[in-house]
Parts: C-alpha cells; structure tokens; sequence
C-alpha cells in the first residue's frame, strides 16, 4: 500500500445517534411515513398542474432551438421529476406516462432529429392521465392509450432515430 | 440481516433535490421516520453553503442536483480538507440505475445509492445500513471516502420501488439499469487488489 494512503476509522455522528434505543422500528416508521405521505397529497393537484405547464413551455422550448443541449436536459429533468414524483405518490398511469416519455426523450441523440410528434402525444397524454377521472387508473386499464405510447417509443427506437 | 431500529431524532438531515415536492415526500418519510432537523436544498451551491456554516449529519443528495450535479458535489466535499463535514455519510439519489452512474457515485466517496422511485422501506433500509455498518474511510491521492474495498454480509431488503406497487415502467434506461439489490453489491464487493 502506498505511504500516501491512509486508512482510519470513522464513526460518524449520524452513527452513534441513530444507533441510540429508542428508535422507531421499521414497520412502524413505514406505516408512519405512509400517512405523512398521504398527508402531503393534499398539494399534489396544484403541484401538477405547475409541473405539466412548465413541461409544456420546456417542450416549445427544446422544440423551437433542437439543437440547444441545455434545453433538452431541462425538458428531460422536469419529464423525470414527474416520473419519480408521481410514481412515490402511486400514481400508476401517470408515471407509466412520465416514464414513456423519458424513454422517448433518451432516445435522442446527438444532433437527431427531435421527434416532435410522438412528444405532443405523450404530453397529451400525461394532461389525459392527470384528470381526476383517469389519474388512480393503471396503465392496464387503459391498454389503447398505453400500447399506442409504446408503439411510438418502440418505432423510433429500433429505428436507431 | 436483522432489522434495527433507528433513531433519527435531533440528527440534522440535508435533504438535497432540485424537486421541491419530491423533498416534501423524502421529509415525509423522514418524519415518518421520527427525524424533527429536515434542511431543504434545491442546488449544489445551496448544500456547500448550508454545509460551510453548520454541522449536517447526513447528506441524501439526487445524482443530477443542479448546476454541476450530486456526484461532482459528493467528490467536493470529500476532497475538501478543511470541512467539518467531510466524513458525512451521503446518500445519492438517483433515477438512473445504470451501473456506469452507481459506480461513479461510489468513486465520488458516495456511501450508497437509493434508486428512485423509492419506497419508504428502501429509504429506512439504507439509513439503518449505514448508521449499523461503519465503514473505513480511505484518503489517498485521487480518492477520500468510505473505503470501496471492504464485504459486509446482508444487505439492505427491498428495491427503490414502493412496497405493494406493481412494476410500473419509468423510462428504460439505456444500457442495463441495475435492480437495488445489484447496486447494494456494488457498494460492498470484495475487489481483491483493488488500488482504492
């Protein structure tokens, strides 16, 4: 080994104090955490609304300069946030969505062509998915609206565009 | 591996997401957890500012937080000698579970990666890992953080998913995206001869 390494122990803060008795076990922390995430859904509709406008400007903007990288990682960033928001919330039909279209949006390479189509059909149906009448639905029970997203993600990606 | 409990309670948590509602459901878990010290930050900038005027216990960090990223910030704060927060666990979020991204994270002195979405039982898995698992911690030339080198027997359950949630596609990434699991070994292998 190196004279220049060194190896030496930590036991850090956060380890002596999270190992103290008197911690929450885990299934009671689960069941607690669980509602304080319910708790939190009272937000969620004005949250998605924000989130699904500033989707929307994101994609005029990426689409309008293509060839701006800086665009197209903001409006990938915020398709992401929606995935993973939606998909902790358990919102089943919306993260299939939100994931479709990342899927979509990772597809493009370098300098290709921006596949503005099957992104105004996503983005069409993510607005679809975040009504209250569709949004506690699973991609299952929608099969049209799911196998025809997966067609377009499917078509451009083994077309290698 | 059995289950510990955990107490959570006057640690001083940063919570680091460039999504404001997604570090209201991590502070959710948390509180469910019994943590009452939850900090917010929506940048890079914001954490090493946070950190250079107060004593954080453990950062929870997503892998693209803006302008530069969470593994460059990991990286930061591991190489910078002079901060009282240097040996912090870290905890890096992440939507890409590509093994290239959790490799990077754990060069960049990351103690482990949660994938998102993630599940409060994943999240509860890996903070009771960390807190009954110390680790070495390995400071050369090119590297400072927990020593990459080391095995550990059982590893944290569950996957980043939710506990009961059907498998929901969130984007496929390219290239092979690793399971919880896989990233969890990642971060424990033995690599025999391995120059950390």
């Amino acid at each position: 080994m190196s004279s220049e390494t060194r190896i030496f122990q930590v036991d850090t803060n956060f380890q002596q104090m999270a190992r103290r008795p008197g911690g929450i076990a885990r299934d009671r922390a689960i069941e607690r955490a669980e509602v304080e995430i319910t708790g939190v859904k009272v937000g969620f509709d004005e949250w998605l609304s924000r989130e699904l406008a500033e989707l929307a400007a994101a994609f005029a903007a990426a689409r309008d300069n293509p060839h701006d990288a800086t665009r197209l990682a903001e409006f990938k960033n915020r398709s992401r946030q929606i995935g993973d928001v939606t998909a902790t919330m358990r919102f089943e039909l919306l993260a299939f969505v939100a994931g479709s279209l990342c899927e979509l949006l990772d597809s493009i390479g370098a300098g290709a062509e921006f596949p503005v189509e099957p992104i105004a059909c996503h983005l069409d149906a993510l607005s679809l998915s975040a009504r209250a009448d569709f949004r506690a639905l699973r991609p299952d029970q929608v099969p049209e609206l799911t196998k025809g997203l997966r067609r377009v993600v499917e078509q451009r990606t083994s077309a290698g565009l | 591996m059995a289950r510990f409990s955990i107490n959570l309670r006057d640690l001083v948590i940063l919570v680091a997401d460039p999504s404001s509602y997604m570090s209201m459901l991590i502070h959710s878990m948390l509180r469910g957890f019994g943590s009452n010290k939850v900090l917010e930050a929506r940048s890079s900038t914001n954490v090493l500012h946070i950190l250079t005027n107060q004593k954080i216990d453990i950062l929870i960090c997503d892998s693209r937080l803006p302008p530069h990223g969470g593994l460059p910030l990991t990286r930061a704060i591991r190489r910078k000698q002079d901060n009282a927060n240097r040996t912090i666990p870290i905890l890096v979020m992440t939507s890409d579970g590509r093994e290239t991204t959790v490799k990077l994270a754990r060069d960049a002195g990351a103690n482990m990666v949660i994938t998102k979405p993630m599940s409060p039982g994943s999240l509860y898995d890996r903070l009771a890992w960390i807190a009954f698992n110390p680790r070495q911690f390995v400071d050369t030339p090119t590297y400072f953080g927990p020593d990459r080198r080391f095995k550990i027997e059982g590893y944290p359950n569950g996957i980043g998913r939710r506990k009961g949630d059907k498998a929901v596609e969130i984007g496929e990434e390219a290239g092979p995206a690793l399971a919880q699991g896989d990233i969890d070994s990642l971060f424990s292998a033995v690599q025999t001869g391995h120059d950390s």
